[in-house]
């Protein structure tokens, strides 16, 4: 089994960087300023909040399940920290108030993705809700909490200081990118290299088989559905930031983007099968494909039509290779 | 570490399923009595907390229901968006101000979430609807169906192709944005290169203002649109379509954008190009950032809508309504009005400034 395992996801990968660069050829024909340093920063700062979602996808349907919460948790954390940078929190009957720095408000924004991920976890392993309904209802709560701590309005004007971390550069490289690289770098080290990577992919491969061998299958799901919420919350922050506004209806439809990485770079949503810069492949090509259909001032009718074909394309190649 | 925790799904379909007569008090006394075994106490717990809720949630339904004010319903298309956000809420607050119980239901652009407001509005005795349609087609059989209930449904801001509505009021995002042509024309002394960003490429509004604007501006040979692409009505996505279309037109002269927050999104993209100096940015809607920045000269214009107003005059009407008046003008313009840096101090977001 595991040895059959290998070379299939280095296959997929393979495939993903192929269909990567037949596409970047194509638009680099089609148009010229395709193939510009300005434009690949473009890419990749674009790319970066879907990639941060998608990495800690990837963890989660790599134990077969789904997490269909991350684009509400991240406009949920974008709108918490903003709101703490912006307004500090008073609490009038203890006659409190409490500022917060940008690190101060970044650390309960991700603190904040993490519990809500870890609610997640939590009911899907100790009451066995299936995970798509259980971030099927996060999907919602975490959204109209967002309304609720916005009133429906937009926070702007969050300070240079913030706006550093998303509009950014440092050492020629922009800031988004260079967090993401951080995590995927760490999330491939994780997947690949650590005990807790090989739970993950036990998991998804065998629950039973994982679970007799004494695996602590619901500690690791946990963790899995933790990691997703907090590189939500990390993806809401950079997104607040390069915006300079938290927006409460900010990443409907991410998940659907973030499931479409992780499917295109050739992880199995059936789970066990696939990796990290899979999901990344597919996040660059998603990326850019949105933005060669602008260059090219494709119909937005087309554009959604071609995006559903490329996601339909990768998975059919993707099959038909795994079945020989 | 391995849990054996195979009982629990079981355990909730029973419970969840047992007929109603089962008291949820029971099953707290139950618990009390077996505090030993702590697996199934933990579950009983959060069972019983369950139950609980339900029920809570049933008393508030219940409580809803007894004899009071008389009701209006608010029924609004989105509230995922902070213009919609004030005209729903402005209407509610209007309504309870002449003394009215009422409640606002969100049909998340969805006209089937919103004929399930409708019904629910009528058969639980409301006695008007300010009522802001998700459709101008698909929403006429809802408006048809409370006016058979004897109900007054008061549009806002958008219309429904339908006669039995008691009033219309209605802000004309074409004629808005043909004066936001005439204005964007006189800027650009009549030649230059422009992009267009359009809204949700679905919603009949991206495409009143969309073809309000070229009603206008196609007259003049000179202005060529470069490049007419979606951004959804949203900032983020606005941002990320302007920096692309930077890559192939730096040389652009203005941008049109459907809505305030998109307007802002590709302002953001400009500035950090470098651009936002000669690039005239023009939006629609005249909210609070977008009225702040064409104070700062960062935004050439946008269109002022009244949601307050509209949503101040759908109350009264609704209340006149109930007061017995059957006489009411069909349809009620409210005018869009220009606003650009020689008068933006006349105006605050969503509405004239107060002096």
């Amino acid at each position: 089994m595991t040895a059959l395992k290998i070379p299939t996801h280095q296959l997929s990968r393979f495939q993903s960087l192929i269909a990567l660069f037949i596409l970047c050829l194509v638009l680099s024909i089609l148009s010229d300023r395709f193939l510009t340093t300005a434009n690949a920063w473009n890419v990749m700062r674009q790319v970066s909040v879907n990639i941060c979602l998608s990495v800690g996808m990837t963890l989660v349907i790599l134990t077969a399940g789904i997490d269909l919460s991350v684009g509400s948790i991240l406009a949920l954390c974008g709108a918490v920290t903003a709101s703490l940078l912006k307004n500090g929190l008073a609490f009038e009957s203890l006659n409190l108030f409490v500022g917060f720095a940008p690190l101060g408000a970044v650390m309960v924004g991700l603190a904040l993705g993490v519990g809500l991920g870890w609610f997640n976890g939590w009911t899907i392993t100790r009451f066995s809700v299936p995970p798509f309904v259980a971030t099927l209802a996060m999907l919602t709560i975490a959204r109209g909490l967002t309304m609720l701590w916005t009133g429906g309005f937009p926070i702007n004007g969050l300070g240079e200081q913030f706006a550093f971390l998303g509009t950014g550069w440092f050492l020629g490289i922009p800031m988004p990118v260079w967090i993401t690289a951080v995590i995927v770098a760490w999330a491939v080290l994780l997947t690949n290299k650590t005990r807790f990577g090989r739970y993950v992919y036990a998991i998804g491969g065998n629950e039973r088989a994982a679970r007799l061998s004494g695996i602590a299958i619901n500690k690791v799901k946990m963790s899995v559905y933790a990691l997703a919420g907090g590189l939500a919350a990390v993806g809401g922050i950079l997104v607040t930031s390069r915006l300079d506004s938290a927006q409460p209806n900010a990443g409907i439809s991410y998940e659907l983007d973030a499931i479409a990485a992780v499917v295109i770079g050739g992880t199995s949503l059936s789970g066990g099968k696939g990796s990290i810069l899979g999901a990344v492949l597919g996040g660059v090509i998603i990326g850019v494909l949105n933005n060669g259909l602008v260059l090219l001032n494709v119909s937005p009718f087309w554009q959604q039509v071609v995006k559903g074909l490329v996601i339909l394309l990768a998975v059919m190649i993707d099959k038909a290779n795994t079945r020989k | 570490m391995v849990s054996p925790n195979r009982g629990s799904p079981g355990l909730l379909y029973t419970y969840f399923t047992r007929p109603s007569k089962v008291q949820p008090s029971v099953d707290v006394r139950q618990l009390a009595n077996k505090r030993k075994s702590n697996p199934f106490m933990k579950r009983s717990v959060l069972l019983g907390t369950a139950w609980l809720l339900l029920l809570g949630i049933g008393f508030a339904c219940h409580r809803n229901t007894q004899e009071g004010p008389e009701r209006i319903a608010v029924v609004v298309s989105t509230l995922n968006n902070p213009w919609f956000v004030v005209l729903a809420e402005t209407a509610a607050a209007e309504a309870r101000a002449l003394g009215y119980e009422t409640t606002i239901f969100d049909s998340q652009n969805n006209t089937a979430l919103e004929t399930d407001h409708f019904e629910n509005a009528i058969s639980s005795g409301y006695r008007a609807i300010l009522f802001n349609p998700t459709d101008a087609e698909g929403s006429v059989s809802n408006v048809v169906k409370a006016a058979n209930a004897g109900l007054g449904v008061f549009c806002m801001d958008r219309e429904v192709n339908s006669d039995r509505a008691a009033s219309q009021i209605l802000s004309d995002n074409y004629s808005g944005c043909v004066s936001l042509g005439k204005y964007f024309v006189e800027k650009m002394d009549k030649k230059g290169n422009y992009v267009e960003l359009l809204g949700l490429v679905g919603d009949n509004n991206t495409w009143n203002r969309s073809s309000g604007f070229h009603s206008v501006v196609d007259h003049y040979p000179d202005l060529k649109m470069v490049a007419q692409q979606s951004a959804d009505f949203d900032r983020n996505k606005a941002m990320e379509v302007m920096e692309s279309i930077l890559q192939v037109h730096p040389d652009v002269d203005a941008v049109f954008c459907g809505n305030d927050a998109m307007a802002m999104g590709a302002f953001q993209a400009l500035k950090a190009a470098g651009l936002a100096e000669t690039v005239h940015v023009f939006g629609f809607d005249g909210a609070a950032d977008v009225i702040e920045a064409v104070e700062q000269g960062n935004i050439a214009a946008t269109a002022m809508q009244f949601p307050k107003v509209m949503a101040e005059t759908a109350a009264q009407l609704a209340d006149q309504f109930i007061r017995g008046e059957t006489n009411f003008i069909p349809k009620l313009p409210v005018d869009v009005e220009l606003v650009h840096a020689g008068n933006v101090h006349h105006y605050a977001a969503y509405g004239k400034s107060e002096e």
